[in-house]
């Protein structure tokens, strides 16, 4: 068993901020939504308190954005460039959390300093933090203050379309949270992934351990 | 109506008037304080010769229609009237009084003589009339409406008070017609505090419509011009606490809030995107109500397929996208919108609106400004407003709660379904299999003790290790 410094502290405190701010964005955008039927919180309440997390994730994502930029750990996100490949070794992660984990097969997958994800993350994170994350925070930003921003709300083809958007994204966080946060526990132990992104370090399966992360 | 005198046309009774009107005018021009004494002058000589017969209470002229005008002028209240000081020879220059009453002058019907009396009037009014003839009044008047107001029906034909007498509660002309709306102000807080002795500030109807260039209010953006010109600091006290204040005044009309009795609706307006304007029916060829009725196939109101359809009427080959639909909320009717109440009874509650089944969105209606400006409408149902189809169609109003769609709501529950679903299918498997594995595990080591205990021909001694 070895342990690597897998996450430096900035990605672990953006990782954590976004963590609680997606859930206060999702808590307060279905009060939003569903005012009426859920009465957690005033709708004034829940609109300036989802205005201010949500001006508060685009900063975070500016923390996690610079860091990648000008460190070499930016190499987690290259992307495999054969589909063949790639796929591949998707398809044997999951086959691992579809069948193999129950069997206790060892994970497809081994973490390193420059690979941390697997293959169906580095796919999923890409796409998340390059164009689902930024699309949200655009929309967002336009319906925070649709009167100064009408000239693109209506190039978009109308408030309606922007907000369409913006809560299609939201339907997919809120499947994605928690099947994010499960999948957390699917460690070698079930804290093992939460107790990595507190301290950084990573363990690693050695030639005579049989520890796996996910 | 009649409103410009054809050119080259001075007759000598036309030269006369004139003539009689630019000396009166001239004259009040250069003696000011004849206005105030005017209701003190005594009637001339030549005025009295005219109230001799004008007087009597019967005098009257039967009409080619069959109908009576009334030739009776109270000489005491034509005394008293600011056109006392011009006599009746500053409006009625035309009449000699040596072939009087002219037996070659024809009156068709009352109303078109009223009509063309307004000619007199425009002599000395001019700036006046012009603004007359911009507004929804003088338009209604060109249509032929009956009812439509020309000057004498505010202002009295013989009887024209000061213009302070107009601005009184007890005297203002506007009432007249528009009982209902009178009342509906005369209960609100502005009609309250106008009637205080003393109290002018509050605003009566013309401070809000204009006397004379009376426009339509429901069109545009409604009066809340004539709103903030008193309340210009409202902007600001709203964004104190209203999120996208400025988007709320922009589609809240403000008696939506400030009239909280009141009854609203969202109307859809057909809105000329190249243009920046609301679309307008072109006098003369009504297209937008049979459009209307034929995209409403089952006569029931438009559902959000039909006013798919309609837009796409209007967006036909080469004008794809130019026109769309902008909402606004406002009340029903006109005297609802003059329902104002103090401001600490206006809704502040975000709930009121933004909650699904809102009053506020129970009813829908399409609309285009009509020729004279005022909105021509067509009922929509209010599932317009849910309907995924609307996103393209009525893609420029959106009201966050009240007026969601509902195939994202079922979306939403799937995925938070799907959310919890997946980590409980996936443990309920990881469980199953585990226990599916030990039972295989436990069967397989009995069978082992049973094997070691019954060995079989060929078995050596000690048998399988476990694993």
């Amino acid at each position: 068993m070895e342990r690597i410094y897998v996450h430096p502290l900035p990605v672990r405190l953006w990782h954590w901020v976004n963590a609680v701010g997606f859930v206060v964005m999702i808590v307060t955008g279905i009060q939003i939504r569903y005012v009426g039927l859920i009465d957690m919180m005033s709708f004034r309440t829940a609109v300036n308190l989802h205005n201010w997390t949500g001006f508060l994730l685009i900063g975070n994502f500016f923390i996690w954005l610079l860091f990648y930029l000008f460190s070499d750990k930016i190499k987690a996100y290259h992307p495999e460039l054969s589909p063949t490949k790639h796929f591949r070794a998707s398809f044997r992660q999951l086959q691992y959390y579809g069948y193999g984990i129950f069997r206790g097969d060892p994970n497809p997958h081994h973490v390193s300093v420059y690979r941390k994800f697997n293959p169906m993350q580095s796919m999923l994170y890409q796409v998340m933090m390059m164009l689902i994350v930024p699309v949200q925070f655009y929309t967002g930003i336009l319906l925070w203050d649709v009167k100064r921003f009408s000239g693109a709300v209506d190039m978009l083809g109308g408030v309606r379309v922007v907000d369409t958007v913006h809560v299609l994204i939201f339907i997919f966080f809120t499947s994605y949270i928690l099947i994010h946060a499960y999948l957390g526990t699917l460690g070698h132990t079930p804290t093992a992934h939460f107790k990595e992104m507190f301290t950084g370090y990573v363990e690693v399966e050695t030639e005579h351990g049989r520890k796996q992360p996910h | 109506m009649a409103t410009s005198r054809g050119a080259g046309t001075v007759t000598r009774a036309t030269f006369k008037t004139d003539f009689v009107i630019a000396a009166v005018v001239g004259f009040l021009v250069l003696f000011p304080g004849t206005w105030a004494r005017a209701a003190d002058k005594p009637l001339s000589e030549a005025d009295k010769t005219c109230l001799a017969c004008h007087s009597l209470e019967r005098l009257e002229k039967k009409l080619a229609n069959k109908e009576t005008l009334s030739l009776h002028v109270q000489g005491d209240a034509f005394a008293k009237s600011v056109h006392g000081v011009i006599g009746c020879a500053g409006c009625h220059a035309d009449v000699n009084i040596k072939s009087h009453p002219a037996k070659t002058k024809k009156i068709t019907d009352v109303r078109e003589y009223s009509i063309a009396s307004t000619e007199v009037c425009r002599g000395c009014h001019a700036d006046k009339f012009k603004q007359y003839e911009g507004s929804i009044h003088a338009s209604l008047v060109r249509d032929g409406n009956p009812a439509a107001p020309v000057c004498t029906d505010c202002h009295g034909p013989h009887a024209v008070s000061p213009k302070a007498v107009y601005e009184t509660m007890a005297a203002v002309p506007c009432k007249t017609c528009h009982v209902a709306i009178f009342n509906a102000y005369a209960g609100s807080m502005h009609g309250k505090a106008r009637s205080k002795p003393g109290e002018s500030a509050a605003p009566l109807c013309s401070e809000c419509h204009s006397a004379h260039e009376v426009a339509v209010a429901s069109a545009g953006e409604g009066r809340k011009g004539a709103c903030l010109g008193c309340h210009a600091g409202a902007l600001g006290a709203h964004q104190k606490w209203l999120p996208n204040a400025e988007l709320h005044f922009d589609v809240v009309s403000c008696p939506v809030c400030h009239a909280p009795t009141a009854q609203r609706r969202v109307d859809l307006r057909l809105y000329d995107s190249v243009a920046q304007k609301q679309v307008s029916e072109l006098k003369g060829v009504p297209q937008f109500e049979s459009r209307a009725r034929s995209a409403d196939v089952q006569g029931k109101g438009l559902d959000a397929m039909a006013l798919w359809n309609l837009l796409k009427a209007f967006n036909r080959e080469g004008m794809e996208g130019k026109t769309t639909l902008r909402g606004r909320m406002e009340v029903r009717t006109g005297a609802e919108a003059h329902q104002l109440a103090d401001k600490t009874k206006a809704i502040s509650d975000c709930n009121i609106c933004h909650r699904e089944g809102a009053d506020a969105f129970q009813s829908v209606t399409v609309s285009i400004a009509g020729p004279d400006g005022r909105p021509v409408r067509y009922g929509a149902n209010k599932e317009v407003l849910n309907s995924v189809i609307s996103v393209d169609s009525v893609g420029g109003f959106y009201a966050i709660g009240a007026t969601r769609i509902k195939l994202l709501d079922i979306l939403f529950l799937l995925s938070l379904f799907s959310g919890i679903a997946v980590p409980v299918g996936h443990l309920t498997a990881k469980w199953a299999f585990r226990r599916y594995l030990n039972g295989a595990q436990a069967a397989k080591a009995s069978e082992s003790a049973t094997d070691r205990g019954r060995p079989l021909p060929g078995d050596r001694p000690g048998g399988h290790g476990s694993k």
